[in-house]
């Protein structure tokens, strides 16, 4: 297998783009990774798109096919790959195969999804068609409804607290209104959205225990990266990042059949493998971004993934040590909560976050400083299908 | 051309005497305090210039919230309709939100429009409560007739509150009339309702000294989504 | 009968391991034969929350939704029966119905709901 590099990555800014289509979003994504990577005119083998609802949502499908065309890449290879919120990093995974095995050279990854152009009824409905279709969906579940249940048994077992959850939200919204590409660049106050009497109509209920505030914003987006063998990248790249490793692992399909439904057993599995192939520790990590649709889920992955003990993510959320600047900071980018969530971008937004952060790209108020590695967890359904990589810095 | 007094007299509808609303500051999520307080007639072409970006937004049927909302003012402003109210939110002297209204009697209240010029901050929900407030506490009437024109309106009012739906048409010659009761109100207010009195003098002094508002370009930019790109 | 409560879990011959909803294989030692159990008794309540945003085709404010486990160790989503969450707590005894959970197409879908016990 070969050693696999990213070479180009490009990003448009998440939010509302009614202007947009979603075939225009990925050509966009798409040119500025090209671009990125200095490819020029120089042909590309294969791409895989990332995205998870143009078939019910604009009611369109095949758009690898349709993409390809569009952006003159004819006659590249070109799949789909549909993975619920997982898409973008399992598209990169099969990027990254693609071109491990020897077979590809230069792969395109693409991820988007366009959420705002259907009323926040159906947004809502269409993400919850990842649920159980006979067991769970007709009672109206949602996804923050999940994570709702699963907050109240982390809250009992592990001790975790409104004020851990507030935590999460005030960084990644404080660091969101940093990121030019952030859906929601605003900080929020802890006045406004906790202490005060007015804060029940400012951050009411969403998904008891969760608040407004805990859960993460539907978008329209998209993300791209370039991928090929690191022998190449060296040659055509003065910042290659390196996929040192990847992982992936799946769960019950429904909570209710998880022997301990707080135990996130592929966000573990889907961590340790990508740790194991890329030799390194989760102590070793400078950088991650965490799959924090709610705010919950960046604590339970924090700890899940080992930067913590279980128990001690939230404890390490609100004392700061997941801040820029603070033992492993976590969602520099804003995290899901401020960046959005187009559900088929989130993974490969991941990637390129994390990528501009060990190209040393960033504006000094966002830049782990001296970054060499970084650490990802896109998370597919509840928590049953479960994609992360272990980025490293290739020094010139 | 000097008004025709004696025409105007015909034409000037009487005005129902109204208490005034006590003006309230809510604390917004972004920390900052919003004072909500009620327009005078001589407040409407400051607040037109604000209401004027907006009627080229199709986005979330600002550009009919803004025209309706504009001419219903422009009618307060000319004598052209009874009893209508205005409550204004301000932060920092800038105009953020507006939301008028009517009284069809002395019982039933005919609620007209809401418009948030700042977004994802619930304004356009603290504003239209402090509406409903005003029918329900301060001018006593018994309900209030609303209908919404956007997908949002309907989830902030129909659900949210949530209102009852009857089949009493509504003076916007839309949909149905729903109706806010007083025992739905005061079920809902401790959820929704929110606000301090009195508004510390030099909050209050600031937002009545001035209605500041923003340039054409930043308001479109706020309405258009969070951000706006 | 419309009331009966119309679920069928699945009891590995091999092992015991209960499964809801079907699986081919047992989760635990991938023995392919099932009994098919009913769920009986009252059920405990395992996890819930309060729902705000609702998918299309709930015109209500909320819905309260939890996950419980039966006497036979049947676990199962469906909606409680309750004013609000204020009474709620984590392992107390639910009464289980079968009655309509939505409306789809203009038709009544059934499925689980639980009632608090005082």
């Amino acid at each position: 297998m070969r050693d696999v590099a990213i070479i180009g990555v490009g990003m448009i800014p998440f939010g509302r783009r009614d202007e947009d289509s979603l075939m225009d979003m990925l050509a966009y994504a798409s040119l500025k990774a090209l671009d990125d990577a200095g490819l020029g005119d120089k042909k590309v083998s294969a791409v895989y798109v990332g995205n998870m609802g143009a078939g019910i949502i604009q009611h369109q499908t095949s758009i690898a096919s349709a993409l390809v065309d569009r952006l003159s890449l004819l006659p590249a290879a070109a799949d789909v790959i549909e993975n619920g919120p997982a898409s973008g990093a399992s598209a990169i995974k099969n990027g990254l195969l693609a071109v491990a095995s020897g077979y590809y050279d230069t792969v395109l990854v693409v991820g988007g999804e366009k959420m705002r152009e259907i009323t926040g009824w159906r947004a809502t409905d269409f993400v919850a068609t990842m649920t159980h279709p006979t067991v769970e969906y007709p009672y109206g579940i949602t996804l923050p409804g999940m994570g709702g249940m699963f907050t109240r048994l982390y809250m009992e077992k592990y001790g975790v607290t409104r004020e851990h959850l507030l935590a999460v939200t005030l960084k990644n919204q404080e660091m969101g209104a940093l990121n030019p590409y952030a859906h929601v660049e605003m900080t929020l106050d802890r006045e406004g959205i906790y202490d005060s009497p007015h804060a029940v109509v400012n951050n009411p209920l969403a998904a008891d225990p969760l608040h407004l505030y805990d859960l993460c914003p539907v978008s329209d987006g998209a993300a791209a990266v370039v991928l090929c063998p690191l022998d190449m990248a060296k040659k055509l790249s003065k910042t290659p990042v390196l996929i040192a490793g990847f992982g992936q692992a799946t769960d019950t399909h429904t909570l209710q059949e998880r022997d301990d439904p707080t135990d996130l057993k592929a966000v573990t599995l889907a961590a340790q493998q990508a740790f194991e192939m890329a030799k390194l520790k989760p102590a070793d990590i400078d950088v991650a971004e965490l799959h924090d649709a709610f705010t919950i889920l960046e604590i339970a992955e924090s700890e899940h993934v080992g930067f913590f003990k279980k128990g001690e993510g939230g404890k390490a959320a609100a004392a700061g040590k997941t801040r820029l600047g603070g033992q492993i900071p976590i969602n520099v980018s804003g995290g899901l909560k401020a960046r959005g969530h187009p559900v088929g971008a989130t993974g490969v937004a991941q990637v390129v976050d994390i990528v501009w952060q060990l190209r040393h790209e960033l504006p000094e108020n966002r830049q782990v400083k001296n970054a060499k590695t970084g650490f990802t967890i896109n998370f597919g359904g509840f928590g049953n299908n479960i994609v992360s990589f272990v980025l490293k810095r290739v020094e010139p | 051309m000097p008004l025709d007094m004696e025409l105007e007299a015909v034409l000037r509808p009487i005005q129902y005497p109204m208490p005034p609303y006590p003006p309230k500051v809510i604390t917004l999520a972004n920390g900052k305090k919003m004072v909500v307080r009620q327009a005078v007639r001589e407040d409407v072409p400051a607040i037109l210039k604000s209401v004027h970006p907006c009627l080229f937004i199709e986005r979330d049927y600002y550009d009919i919230v803004s025209a309706r909302l504009y001419g219903e003012l422009l009618a307060w402003f000319r004598y052209r309709v009874k009893s209508e109210f205005c409550l204004i939110g301000q932060v920092d002297g800038y105009l953020v939100g507006i939301v008028n209204s009517r009284m069809e009697n002395e019982k039933v209240g005919m609620s007209y429009h809401t418009l948030a010029i700042d977004r994802g901050l619930r304004i356009g929900s603290h504003l239209f409560a402090a509406k409903m407030e005003y029918h329900l506490e301060y001018l006593k009437q018994d309900e209030v007739l609303i209908v919404a024109e956007s997908p949002i309106g309907f989830r902030r009012w129909m659900i949210e509150y949530p209102l009852e739906k009857t089949t009493i048409p509504h003076e916007l010659g839309g949909g149905d009339s729903y109706r806010l009761t007083r025992e739905i109100y005061f079920n809902a207010k401790p959820r929704l309702v929110v606000g301090d009195r009195p508004v510390p003098p030099e909050l209050l002094a600031e937002a009545e000294a001035e209605i500041k508002f923003a340039d054409d370009d930043t308001i479109r930019e706020r309405i258009s989504g969070l951000k706006g790109r | 009968m419309k009331n009966e409560i119309s679920i069928t879990a699945y009891q590995c011959k091999k092992c015991g391991r209960i499964h809801y909803p079907f699986h081919n294989r047992c989760l635990d030692c991938l023995n392919r034969e099932f009994d098919e159990i009913k769920p009986r008794g009252k059920a405990r309540l395992l996890t819930y929350t309060v729902i705000y945003n609702l998918p299309w085709g709930f015109d209500q404010r909320f819905l309260i939704i939890g996950v419980a486990e039966f006497e036979n160790k049947i676990k199962a989503m469906g909606q409680i029966k309750a004013a609000s969450a204020d009474g709620l707590k984590l392992g107390m005894k639910m009464r289980p119905s079968w009655e309509p959970v939505r409306v789809q197409a203009g038709e009544d879908v059934f499925g689980l709901k639980f009632e608090p016990i005082d």
